[in-house]
């Protein structure tokens, strides 16, 4: 169970601001859900097991690895 | 009457295959079948939205001139003559490239991608550019260029973000139309509409003049009304390219010579967590059924479980979403009235979203293509639905996102049947394989081992070829 608070609409315009991004007050509430949706979609990735293959983002082809 | 019209909308329908072999015997000019499709994008694109721009003037040009190579005796490639049309996320020298979105309005190419290009010396012949989701990025609410609509039932959504390209390819407006899928933006369209659409080996097919969605996951490819027109179209497109350093080496075989219609003693798992999560009883009924004809065809079908695919929808959007936002930052700081609300609202939730959760998903990415290709190592083929649902009312995705409740079920709470290969990088193909009660086309996704998808085209050609739902046609008028 997670223990996170969900970001307020502040705190999302804050972080859109560090990137330069102005967030505007019709976006703002829809984004903040989202944002939040989001990182309790991603919850359940924690929890999987650590090792296994590296991140590479696909098959590499034989010819090229190395 | 001339031979063309006798043939009416049954010459529009032929395969692309079909066509190119009627051009050589000199049975049509490629100056008919232009026009024949012109004619065609004229009276019913009004409806369907599929185009965003048409080079009708360049296309009689160019088939004015395939024509006379005819005449001179040349035997043309093997596209010679026959018109197609192409997501608007790919360049196509002295029109604009818009990906679908008023930031991209002005922008005219200078040259063709790779892909327009081999179809072009191929013999090809551009008629237009396809209506697509904001930067292929799907989700759009207000296309800026018209809202595309399923030929099947204009109410509905023909998919993303190849929507023009599973709408020309469905109500033959070309006779094969170009897509990239990133997601499923190929099977996602080619389901909805009732076509075929494939998307190759992540590194199959060069993205050279393609406006990028996220680049470790996008692979253009075609939509068309058959497996053997995918076959072809894909034999043109694929290959190394110089121009994309991340083009496999990896030979083009003959694809077509792959047809064989025989699939015995092929090994083919059906995927259980995609007929489960969400997938509607009707949808998982034909897939069932599709997955007996194959049996009786000779396969050996079996269930196989991939546990951690009810996460993949998520993990693709962790990955994919940051590398999007990431090409956008400067629009989206400088330019963020001209994006599609929905698409700025993505990118804005994208550009926040924590690196190490981004991180957390290329690993889970991992692990996913680990069980893919373990499964794979098993089976020739794997089998599941395209897609958990016919194609959805348009109207359903303006509603506002009032909670993180409501963008939770919105955004994350579905299976994604498309994404998990995507993730794979391994080639996966969506072809017709029923009906809905309500009349809308559904769609069978067969997925391959990286670099054979000869194997998922020709498992989709023999069961293409032993069923008859290829042959129906949307209600056009």
């Amino acid at each position: 169970m997670s223990t996170r608070a969900d970001l307020t609409e502040a705190e999302v315009r804050a972080l859109g601001a560090t990137l330069g991004l102005a967030i505007a007050p019709d976006d703002l509430t829809e984004v903040t859900h989202r944002l939040n949706a989001f990182v309790d979609a991603l919850a359940p990735l924690a929890d999987l097991p650590a090792g296994g293959p590296e991140p590479v983002p696909a098959p590499v082809d034989p010819d090229r690895a190395g | 009457m001339t031979a063309m019209s006798a043939m009416g909308d049954d010459l529009a329908f032929l395969s692309a295959a079909g066509l190119a072999r009627l051009v050589r015997l000199r049975q049509f000019s490629p100056v008919d079948l232009v026009n024949m499709y012109l004619a065609r994008i004229e009276r019913l694109d009004k409806s369907l939205g599929a185009f965003i721009s048409v080079c009708a003037e360049e296309a009689r040009a160019a088939a004015r001139e395939a024509e006379r190579a005819l005449t001179r005796g040349g035997k043309g490639g093997p596209l010679h003559g026959v018109p197609f049309a192409v997501k608007d996320q790919f360049d196509a020298a002295g029109m604009p490239t818009t990906a679908g979105s008023r930031v991209l309005a002005d922008n005219v190419a200078a040259a063709d991608a790779t892909v327009v290009a081999r179809l072009k010396a191929a013999g090809a012949i551009l008629v237009g550019k396809l209506n697509m989701s904001e930067f292929a990025l799907g989700g759009t609410v207000d296309f800026p260029f018209g809202q595309p609509r399923n030929p099947w039932k204009l109410d509905r959504h023909p998919g993303g973000s190849s929507g023009g390209s599973g709408v020309a390819a469905a109500a033959a407006l070309s006779a094969f139309a170009l897509g990239e899928d990133t997601g499923g933006s190929i099977r996602g369209p080619a389901a909805y509409c009732g076509v075929v659409g494939i998307r190759a080996t992540w590194g199959r097919v060069s993205r050279h003049g393609c406006v990028p969605a996220s680049w470790s996951l996008d692979v253009a490819g075609p939509l068309a009304r058959t497996v053997e027109d995918c076959a072809m179209v894909l034999g043109v497109i694929a290959g190394e390219d110089p121009a994309d350093p991340l083009t496999s080496r990896q030979p083009v075989p003959d694809y077509r010579a792959a047809l064989t219609g025989d699939v015995r003693g092929l090994r083919i798992g059906v995927v259980q967590e995609l007929m489960d999560g969400g997938t509607t009883p009707e949808v998982r009924a034909a897939v069932e059924a599709a997955a007996g004809r194959l049996r009786g065809l000779g396969a050996v079908v079996e269930p196989v479980s991939l546990p951690t695919l009810p996460l993949a929808g998520a993990a693709f959007m962790a990955v994919c979403d940051p590398e999007a936002a990431a090409s956008h930052q400067r629009w989206l700081r400088e330019r963020p009235q001209d994006y599609d609300r929905a698409t700025r609202r993505r990118l804005y939730t994208a550009s926040l979203l924590p690196a190490v959760l981004h991180h957390q998903a290329t690993r889970a990415r991992a692990r996913i293509r680990r069980e893919v290709l373990d499964a794979l190592g098993r089976h020739d083929l794997l089998l599941s639905p395209a897609a958990s649902i016919p194609a959805p009312p348009i109207a359903r995705e303006a509603e506002p996102v009032t909670s993180k409740e409501v963008a939770a079920k919105r955004f994350f709470g579905h299976r994604s049947h498309s994404t998990p290969a995507s993730l794979a990088g391994v080639p996966a193909l969506s072809v017709p394989c029923g009906f809905s009660s309500e009349g809308l086309p559904l769609g069978m996704q067969l997925a391959g081992r990286p670099f054979d998808e000869a194997t998922v085209l020709r498992a989709a050609h023999a069961y293409e070829q032993a069923t008859d739902w290829h042959t129906r046609r949307p209600p056009l008028s």
